[in-house]
């Protein structure tokens, strides 16, 4: 099994704070990984770590064995891409230009898109159910269709290693399980591997072959589904009374809030 | 939208084709096209020439450097002058009057002023090794304002007569017939605009936000500071020569993504044609309108800029 | 592209001695960019070589029939390229963007900036020279030289004591005199009287109401470049009804502005009126 990423003893954060404190990790190739934990625990801090916006205080990542900080920019958004929780954009391009962007890593400065590069838009295009769209402005299409053109995008890159913040937040649970279970196919079929930040416990039940927990800036468990969410590391990272049930097709544990109000 | 592009850019040539014939044979005294190649009339047809080459260099260098401004501040509100290029350069130039440095230097004068002033905005807004779209706004904007009130300071105690005659700096000229200031000057901008159209796809992806852009593998903060460093020189450049012309870098970008979209390929020499061609008839406006007296050219192109920028404005709210 | 057009016109503007002008036979063109240098132009007989000047010059009145090629400060290129003239007569200060513009289109222009009397007749005399009135221009300048002497005899022997204290009022809002540095400030001392801001060695100055009272001049000339000076508004300043002008009634607003204020051929007119205010037969016996 390839190590595609490995972290070890990372700290970082924004200016002069450190949310990542010593976190450690190895994802390997062809992996689904989930990465969960409570609000401000830095889940969206470290995908950024990793994805090399955030430049990391102590540290290091390594990208199939190279530090990340070496490689250059542009070759390592060849192989990886992004795509993050809701993306305003105030200039019309139209949805297929935005998609046609995600090939800028594999064209030179000067360079003009070919014929293989529209082919390859077309099919990111149609995987994500966009291909109706691609001529309208991505700034007059609905939020749901917005984010489906930018996960198009990033699947253009043509990439290995693919993360995700939150990438299902406005869309309605027909796309929403549109898009994951297009994930789960190119996870399957391409080896794609994912690193995807949830909120919704039970999606990543549902599609993590491995879920990582944060909390506070390190992580607190790292394993399966079934190992993960139990109810007493939910309680004990959330803070919060939570029963777990079996989800009746998949046997998935399926996390179920408990009110605590009458 | 920006379908049919081809047929438009062959319009926007044809339309800056007509601005010429128009701008050599009107003005004070009318010569048709034929008549401005008799020997007689040479040095008119080599006046209007000069004016004409120098509107084509400020229209497409001041719309080339919106645009990259727009696009990297990602403010559909900024404009060549934003990063207090022109209120440094008029600074450096009241200053230079005052001192009695003879006009001849006043370009050289104006153009310190101006790069003095952007490294000052620069240092200002810089945090650690990088540059907020909004810190460079802000101190742009103060000191901006803060040297406009030293030049009014400065004017008000003074009385020197001669400072009138650098009241044509507030409005812009486009009458340099000195050639060899005009050649510095164009072969800045001239460098300055192919930079930018280098960077085109750079542009676009900034376009979609700095993450974005990182994640596609662009270089934000080397090239934030390439662009911020051309747009400065190109802007220093043309203000130093040809005084504050305003409008011109806030509208042209605008009108040029309605009619040609947003992809800078396409985008940044479609402006400049556009943008030339824009300055030409403003000039030959400013020349016709009350011959023999010459409006300022600044005048023209507020006159019919505030308009323009009015219907966009308009535009947009009715399409939010 | 660019650098095609640009030889192409340095082509066109041509070397420097195929200057624009009169075509082979015909008379010499002038053109003045300002009302000094266009009286002078008439003085020396040149009314009819004259073909082009600003839209400010009246006088003579001749002057307002010849083509109006722009305001003062911005004289309109194309035009006087048009008109083809052999030699342009501009002034200093405000005319020097538009003089240098001139200068690189390969137009001859001759800037004509005195500060005193002295400058004022070099001028002249060079104006003579470079359109061949030699003999006019020094017909002139002894036409001038004359009113000067006379004065000059008259006021030789009363002493800088007894001589009137001169206020020169150019505008009221801010309070504008002329300084040590202006060309009337030269005028006042030749007609006999001592300017209360001579010390002050700038062409223009800004002085308070109080300052004026404290420095109690014998008489007050109005003379606004634009607009009626009105006398009455001086008696409704603060302390100024204590002034000795005031208080004996020697305030003038009666001369035309354009004889003190241009450097031109009735400067010396201008000169023999304010000698007249300063030195009327009330002021000689009054001795202040």
């Amino acid at each position: 099994m390839e190590t595609v990423l490995e972290i070890s003893h990372l700290f970082g954060g924004y200016g002069k704070d450190t949310v990542i404190k010593d976190a450690g990790l190895k994802i390997q190739k062809g992996e689904f990984l989930g990465i969960i934990g409570p609000n401000g625990s830095g889940k969206s801090t470290l995908l950024r770590l990793m994805s090399r916006v955030l430049p990391p205080q102590q540290g290091t990542i390594k990208f199939q064995g190279r530090d990340i900080q070496r490689i250059v920019l542009k070759e390592f958004c060849r192989h990886v891409a992004f795509v993050p929780q809701d993306t305003l954009i105030n200039f019309p391009f139209s949805v297929e230009e935005v998609v046609l962007m995600g090939r800028i890593p594999h064209l030179g400065r000067l360079q003009y898109e070919t014929k293989q590069d529209m082919e390859i838009a077309e099919r990111c295009l149609s995987l994500t159910d966009t291909l109706s769209i691609k001529g309208k402005g991505i700034d007059g299409i609905s939020a749901g269709e917005r984010q489906r053109a930018i996960i198009a995008k990033a699947l253009a890159q043509e990439p290995i290693l693919l993360f995700l913040d939150e990438p299902t937040s406005h869309l309605d649970i027909g796309h929403e399980a549109q898009i994951m279970d297009l994930l789960k196919r190119l996870n399957r079929d391409k080896s794609l591997t994912i690193v995807m930040v949830l909120h919704d416990l039970n999606l990543a039940s549902e599609y993590c072959s491995r879920i990582i927990l944060l909390d506070r800036g390190g992580v607190f468990q790292d394993g399966t589904a079934e190992e993960i969410l139990t109810y007493q590391n939910i309680e004990s990272v959330y803070k919060t009374t939570v029963i777990v049930n079996k989800n009746p097709l998949t046997g998935k544990p399926f996390v179920v809030l408990v009110s605590q109000e009458k | 939208m920006h379908n049919h592009w081809k047929i438009k850019v062959i319009l926007l040539f044809s339309v800056l084709f007509l601005a010429i014939a128009l701008g050599l044979s009107r003005g004070a005294v009318h010569l048709s096209l034929a008549e401005l190649i008799l020997r007689e009339n040479r040095h008119i047809f080599a006046l209007r020439l000069c004016r004409i080459l120098t509107a084509i260099m400020v229209g497409s260098g001041l719309s080339v450097t919106g645009i990259a401004l727009q696009a990297i501040l990602r403010n559909p509100l900024a404009e060549p002058y934003l990063l207090g290029t022109s209120s440094g350069a008029a600074l450096a130039a009241v200053t230079a009057v005052l001192l009695g440095i003879s006009a001849i230097y006043l370009p050289l004068a104006a153009f310190i002023g101006a790069i003095f002033t952007v490294i000052l905005v620069y240092h200002l807004a810089r945090q650690g090794g990088r540059i907020a779209a909004q810190s460079l706004i802000l101190s742009g904007v103060i000191i901006s304002v803060a040297f406009s009130a030293v030049i009014v300071f400065l004017i008000s105690i003074s009385g020197n007569e001669a400072l009138h005659g650098t009241m044509w700096w507030l409005w812009g000229s486009v009458q340099v017939y000195d050639l060899k200031l005009l050649s510095a000057a164009g072969l800045i901008v001239a460098l300055g605009t192919a930079v930018i159209f280098i960077l085109a796809q750079d542009l676009n992806a900034i376009s979609l936000g700095e993450e974005e852009a990182i994640h596609l593998g662009v270089n934000i903060e080397t090239i934030k500071k390439i662009l911020f460093f051309t747009t400065s020189l190109v802007t220093a450049g043309l203000v130093s020569v040809c005084g504050i012309i305003g409008f011109v870098g806030l509208i042209i970008p605008h009108i040029a993504r309605m009619l040609f979209g947003p992809n800078h390929r396409l985008l940044i020499p479609c402006a400049c044609i556009l943008g030339a061609a824009f300055m030409v008839f403003c000039d030959m406006f400013s020349r016709t309108l009350f011959a023999p007296l010459e409006i300022p050219i600044g005048v023209i192109t507020a006159l019919a800029g505030a308009p323009i920028f009015i219907i966009l404005l308009k535009g947009r709210q009715q399409v939010e | 592209m660019r650098a095609l057009l640009l030889v192409s016109l340095m082509v066109m503007l041509g070397p420097p001695n195929q200057a624009i002008g009169a075509r082979d036979g015909q008379s010499r063109r002038y053109i003045s960019l300002a009302p000094a240098t266009t009286e002078i132009l008439f003085a020396l007989g040149l009314g009819e070589e004259i073909v082009g000047v600003s839209s400010y010059c009246d006088y003579p009145p001749e002057a307002k029939t010849k083509q109006a090629i722009g305001s003062f400060s911005s004289p309109n290129a194309e035009k006087i390229i048009a008109l083809r003239p052999d030699y342009i007569f501009a002034t200093g200060l405000e005319q020097a963007m538009a003089v240098n513009q001139l200068r690189q289109l390969n137009l001859k222009v001759y800037v004509s900036d005195p500060a005193n009397m002295a400058e004022l007749l070099a001028s002249i005399r060079e104006i003579g020279r470079l359109t061949a009135r030699q003999i006019q221009a020094e017909t002139l300048i002894t036409k001038m030289r004359a009113v000067l002497k006379k004065i000059e005899t008259k006021i030789k022997l009363i002493p800088v004591e007894r001589r009137p204290r001169v206020f020169v009022e150019f505008w009221h809002d801010p309070l504008t005199t002329a300084g040590g540095r202006s060309f009337i400030s030269e005028l006042v001392t030749l007609a006999g009287g001592v300017n209360i801001a001579a010390d002050i060695d700038k062409p223009y100055v800004h002085f308070s109401p109080e300052e004026v009272v404290r420095r109690n001049p014998g008489c007050i000339i109005l003379v606004y470049m634009q607009g009626a000076a009105q006398k009455e508004n001086l008696g409704r300043r603060l302390g100024w009804n204590k002034i000795t002008a005031l208080k004996n009634n020697r305030v003038y607003n009666d001369i035309d502005p354009n004889i003190l204020l241009r450097p031109g051929p009735r400067l010396t007119d201008g000169l023999d009126e304010l000698y007249q205010r300063l030195y009327s037969e009330k002021c000689i016996t009054t001795g202040k």
